[in-house]
């Protein structure tokens, strides 16, 4: 059997044999074994029978064979020969497809010569005009895969006969009409691009137009299995391509989309607002001047009527993108299209504050973006009225209307021109800048608004304050004179303003400071630092108070990098005068406080210098050595433990960026305390020390927690941790003092202890105080017991896995069982010396790890306890949810739901009871299924916490997290199932319309009304 | 799409300008005339606080302090009632204003009936919502206060065309009943108030 009979045989049965056939003929004709005369006329017979599947079947041989025969078998001659034969062939109806797939592999075996191409498309054009008349997208496909190749790589034979030819273009445009496949589709407009773009259309412009604008707006969508791999957004950018291809559409293309904007469909006015922004970037200069103004008229109706925020974002760009290529070309055409946008914007500046002087802004900041020039012709064209309408303007709210335009014509200044850091994209040509022209009036306005307004007008003077920034941040344009007149009327505001409402002036004039300081850092230092130290008094003996908020303000400065150390050298000084003058205690505690915050706003500069011993020396050490001694250096202040813990953390963020090597230095006096007396004279190792001692301890603890891992500690581990634990017991210490020593102990075991030590490290403290013996349990050892296993927690060690069951077992204690209970709210909960920043170790999954050793323990002792020991359970169980991530929960949560509806009854332990909601609310939220099938006793027991009655009457907190957590479950739960209790729900929680407390009464208003609309809802089926 | 609005360009008042409670407890009251920026430098959680002191003293002391409904609570409840024509609140429209409410107490001491007289001001003379605003602003508080209040909304005078009429028309206890009968009408009312807060 012949190749092109088993072909044949093939072709319907199993395709895969078929081109196997043809491959098998290719490497025939390649080695010689078959010659292209006997294959072809082997052929010759399938060539003329009558049936056309058998004719379309051959010529499908052929184009598969050719497409399988590499390159320089087949010479020029037999190569002409052949592709004027399957020319011919397209004069038969049938097998079109397998043709062009036939010259398509003719073409990649060699270049044709030009005379040659012409011909081809002239005979396609001939034969197959109009390609629609073929059904099957395989046919068409192929040919328009051809012509795309040979628009592609032939583009000057065809450009050429297209010129010699005046009737080409008509016949090549209609010889794609009709096309609907999206495949198709993106090869047609792919080869029409290519006269748009690179011939001369003339006549044929519309022609040309219409072949591509027929298809808009595209509303394809892929069907559900898109065997196509296309998408509408495909389609809709190669339409975009070729409707801004050339200026010759626009007479055209604009009218048509103008028209289609006036459509109701989103999508369409979308892709309208594309193609038109498209169009204006690709048409040039000459052709946008003649459709500026009717584009303008158009456009500017979508942002002075916002339907869609998007479409608004488009027309602005639509109307940047005309401005920004009216730029390239001469200054006429530019002028003609702003003239009528300055006009309608200074119309609408007439009446504002209104949405349209809003949208004029809005149109205003956009366009004078775009370039300096547009920048400074819509000033020139905008800012005369605008100060001319402020002057003669009656209300306040239309001056705050103008500003707030001002504002943005000085943002987009900013934005083309920079500011003082940086300059912007227009370059270095700030002398150009026309805002200069209107410098003074643009700071007059809001600097007179600022100072002669009345307080109440709290929008306005933000306004102007606002407008205050923006100028004195645009580039090289107010004087450093002009920026201080600026910064000393905000700094009037923050020293001298009396207070009124919610101090949004003062807070917005302390913010405007630090922003200008990060714009003008020495001119801020020059003016606002003598004004505000001049508040500050060196003591405050006569009781006035009124330094506070400048000294706020002032440690606000602190976070601008360049002026930070100045303000903690000013604020240290300031400090040292008024310990000398004998300042009061509220004032030395305000500094403390002001020189904490700056630290805390400079900490990154703290960080990345380690080495610096200048903060340590200057600050920290002063403070720890008056702090110790017991001479005048040593303000009365430093005897209150509060103040104390200040001075501890100013030391600690000063130590913790600090080497090992400075702070093994300071880790010598970690008790001591520069005071040069003995170590063992001094608290933890003096268990009788004095009280001012004693207090002490508190600065001691700053210390420990910003030591590093590696500094060595003043003493042996163990006796450190036992004189500790010791020392915690006594009980004569103070609350504060008490708590700084245990949480010692945390830091310690934490830090110091060495993975393997850390199992036995509780072991000292069992043989020497029996620790965990019941019968000597008291509070002082359950808070030593506590201590030690926060810092064991953080580090997930396996010794939790006895040390847990022991504290467990404790909660059944007749006499102290609730105290250990309210313990583990303790060992989870944030803490601000545990930290890594404090060098602590803190395992990534320790939450998991206490979750896993502790609930399912819990849950199981809570069966078996006893009534009276019951609620211990549940204390340590909300204790230990209450700091849960509910990821962690989530997985358990089924287990739980009874135990925690159960601690909703509990009476006085309200504490629990807000934990116990707050994991509610996330159940309710994550798994509401968990919950459902309970819904009757959490409604009840939620309104139940919701109300005051005579017998129960949960705290306001409760009561607002009762009802936020009420307010979810008609949200989450199917409504049959929370329909039977709306009636219920709605009279009980009239009560809590009526409570004493107003977030109360908010979040039941909240919580009624969407028990109310459950109803609603059910009317509408 | 502004042909079938009333007014189709209001004034609008900036959020700053409209009347909010002020915070007792932090700004303008402090003694010291600070903002309090230095209060949260020492964290909630620290380590000072001892859990076991006093587990039970969470209750907090200002618990008994009683807060009374006023007029600014009023205006929190309305204020942010959309607006049926445009997506914003009666408040940034002053539509209702907080000199306009007015809280009655009972008139003998044996009643605890106290009255709220609402006056809402529409933003044309001739706006053809005033009855709709004036219902929302009814149905509102009528789910938000306990049942002690009575309730009186009402067109505050000279402020629109028929403010009569349309007073008679909220004040008629049968007529709102069967206008909140109407289908179309809730949807209105539910629309405006989805954004209470």
């Amino acid at each position: 059997m012949s190749d092109i009979q088993q072909y044949l045989l093939d072709y319907d049965r199993n395709k895969k044999e078929a081109t196997a056939t043809a491959q098998r003929s290719a490497n025939q004709l390649q080695s010689g074994q078959l010659k292209l005369l006997n294959l072809i006329g082997a052929l010759g017979e399938y060539f003329n029978s009558e049936d056309g599947a058998i004719r379309s079947k051959t010529i499908s041989y052929l184009a598969e064979v050719l497409a399988a025969t590499p390159q320089k078998v087949l010479s020029l001659q037999q190569r002409n020969l052949l592709t004027d034969f399957v020319l011919s062939r397209t004069e038969d109806s049938e097998g079109l497809g397998s043709c062009a797939k036939a010259l398509l592999a003719l073409e990649e075996l060699g270049k044709w010569d030009d005379g040659r191409v012409v011909a081809i498309v002239e005979a396609l054009l001939r034969n197959t005009h109009p390609l629609r008349q073929y059904k099957q997208q395989t046919e068409r496909y192929p040919v328009l895969r051809l012509i795309d190749t040979l628009m592609a790589k032939y583009r000057e034979p065809l450009q050429q006969h297209h010129t010699e030819t005046g009737d080409f273009l008509p016949r090549f445009i209609s010889y794609f009409d009709g096309e609907k496949d999206p495949r198709n589709l993106m090869v047609v407009f792919s080869i029409l691009r290519v006269p748009m773009t690179e011939w001369n259309i003339g006549a044929d412009a519309q022609e040309l137009f219409d072949a591509v604008f027929n298809y808009f707006p595209i509303t394809f969508r892929p069907p559900p299995d898109d065997p196509y791999g296309i998408t509408a957004q495909d389609l809709k950018d190669r339409l975009r391509d070729c409707i801004s291809s050339t200026p010759d559409f626009a007479p055209y293309a604009f009218p048509a989309l103008l028209d289609k904007l006036d459509s109701t469909s989103m999508n369409t006015k979308r892709d309208v607002l594309q193609a038109i922004t498209a169009s204006v970037q690709e048409y040039g200069p000459r052709t946008i001047s003649l459709y500026s103004i009717t584009l303008w008229d158009a456009l500017k109706f979508e942002i002075l009527n916002v339907q869609e925020e998007d479409l608004a974002e488009e027309a602005l760009n639509g109307l940047a993108a005309i401005a920004q290529t009216l730029s390239q070309g001469p200054n006429g055409p530019l002028s003609a299209y702003l003239r009528p946008i300055i006009k309608e914007c200074n119309e609408h500046l007439e009446d504002a504050p209104t949405k349209q002087s809003q949208a004029s802004a809005r149109i205003l900041h956009k366009i004078s973006q775009v370039s300096p020039e547009v920048n400074n012709i819509l000033l020139a064209g905008v800012l005369p009225t605008l100060f001319l309408l402020f002057q003669n303007a009656d209300t306040m709210a239309k001056r705050r209307g103008l500003l707030e335009v001002l504002i943005q014509l000085i943002k987009a200044n900013v934005a083309i021109y920079g500011d003082w850091r940086l300059p912007g994209p227009a370059g270095d040509q700030v002398a150009t800048n026309s805002l200069k022209d209107f410098r003074h009036q643009s700071l007059e306005v809001p600097l007179n608004g600022l100072e002669s307004a009345p307080a109440k007008e709290v929008s306005f003077r933000l306004v102007c304050l606002d407008g205050l920034l923006q100028l004195s941040k645009a580039r090289q344009l107010l004087s450093d004179e002009d920026v201080g007149r600026a910064i000393q009327v905000l700094q009037n505001i923050v020293i001298h303003e009396e207070s009124y409402g919610k101090d949004e002036v003062k807070e917005a004039a302390v913010n405007g400071i630090v922003d200008v300081a990060h714009q003008k850092p020495q001119v801020v230092v020059d003016k606002a630092f003598p004004a505000f130290l001049a508040q500050l008094p060196d003591s405050d003996v006569d009781g006035v108070k009124s330094y506070s908020s400048v000294l706020e303000a002032f440690a606000k400065l602190a976070s601008e990098e360049k002026i930070f150390d100045t303000v903690l050298l000013r604020l240290k000084n300031k400090f040292g005068t008024a310990v000398q003058q004998g300042a009061s205690s509220t004032y030395l505690v305000a500094l403390l406080s002001s020189i904490l915050y700056a630290l805390n706003q400079g900490e990154a500069k703290l960080s990345h210098s380690p080495e610096t011993t200048t903060y340590y020396n200057d600050i920290a050490l002063p403070l720890l050595q008056r702090a110790s001694s017991s001479n005048s250096s040593h303000p009365t202040a430093f005897d209150d433990e509060s103040t104390l813990d200040l001075v501890g953390r100013i030391c600690g963020i000063i130590i913790r960026s600090q080497t090992a090597d400075s702070q093994n230095a300071i880790a010598k006096e970690l008790y001591t305390l520069f005071r040069s007396t003995p170590q063992s004279d001094q608290p933890p190792f003096n268990t009788s020390a004095a009280p001012e001692a004693d207090r002490t301890m508190i600065i001691s603890t700053h210390l420990l927690a910003s030591f590093r891992k590696e500094t060595i500690l003043p003493g042996e581990l163990q006796i450190l941790l036992t004189s500790l634990a010791e020392y915690a017991q006594q009980p004569r210490l103070s609350v504060p003092v008490r708590s700084a020593s245990l949480r010692q102990l945390s830091l310690i075991i934490n830090k110091y202890y060495s993975a393997s030590s850390l199992k036995t490290c509780m072991d000292p403290l069992v043989s020497h105080f029996d620790l965990f013996s019941s019968e000597k349990l008291d509070t002082q050892r359950i808070r030593v017991i506590f201590a030690c296993l926060k810092g064991i927690v953080l580090r997930s060690s396996p010794a939790l896995n006895t040390l847990y069951p022991t504290v467990l077992s404790l909660l059944s204690h007749a006499k102290h069982g609730s105290t250990v209970a309210h313990g583990f709210t303790t060992l989870l909960q944030p803490d601000d010396l545990l930290t890594k920043q404090n060098h602590c170790q803190i395992s990534g999954l320790h939450k998991q790890k206490s979750f896993a050793l502790l609930v399912p323990n819990i849950t199981q002792s809570f069966r078996e306890a006893s009534p009276e020991t019951k609620p211990n359970y549940l204390i340590a169980l909300s204790g230990v949810l209450r700091w849960m991530p509910f990821e962690v929960v989530v997985e358990e949560v089924n287990q739980l739901v009874t135990l925690l509806l159960q601690s909703l009854d509990l009476k006085g332990i309200d504490i629990v009871k807000e934990a116990t909601i707050s994991t509610l609310a996330s159940t309710l939220a994550e798994k509401p299924k968990t919950l459902e099938e309970h819904s009757g006793s959490l409604i009840s027991r939620l309104v139940a916490n919701a109300t005051v009655s005579k017998d129960s009457a949960p705290p306001a907190k409760v009561r607002v997290a009762a009802l936020k957590c009420l307010t979810l479950v008609p949200e989450k739960f199917a409504q049959e199932t929370v329909l039977p209790y709306r009636r219920q729900v709605v009279k009980k929680l009239t009560a809590a319309l009526d409570d004493k407390k107003r977030e109360v009464r908010s979040a039941a208003v909240r919580c009624r009304a969407k028990w109310l609309e459950i109803d609603e809802a059910g009317d509408d089926d | 799409m502004d042909l079938d609005k009333d007014n189709a360009n209001p004034t609008i008042l900036n959020p700053s300008d409209l009347p909010s409670r002020r915070h007792e407890s932090n700004a303008g009251k402090r003694d010291d005339g600070g903002s309090g920026l230095f209060d949260d430098l020492i964290p909630p959680y620290n380590y000072l606080s001892d859990p076991f002191d006093d587990p039970l003293s969470a209750s907090d002391s200002d618990d008994d302090v009683v807060e009374t409904i006023d007029e600014q609570e009023i205006y929190d409840l309305i204020s942010t009632i959309a607006d049926p024509e445009h997506p914003l609140s009666l408040g940034s429209l002053a539509v209702v204003n907080l000199p306009d409410i007015h809280i009655l107490p009972p008139v003998s001491p044996q009643s605890s009936i106290s009255t709220v007289v609402v006056e809402i001001t529409p933003t044309i003379t001739h706006c053809s919502l005033a009855t709709v605003i004036g219902l929302g602003v009814r149905v509102r508080l009528e789910q938000a206060l306990p049942p002690r209040f009575r309730i009186d909304v009402r067109i505050k005078k000279g402020t629109h065309s028929t403010d009569e009429a349309v007073n008679k028309q909220l004040g008629d206890k049968e007529r709102v009943a069967a206008a909140l009968e109407n289908g179309t009408l809730m949807g209105v009312l539910r629309k405006m108030l989805s954004t209470c807060e």
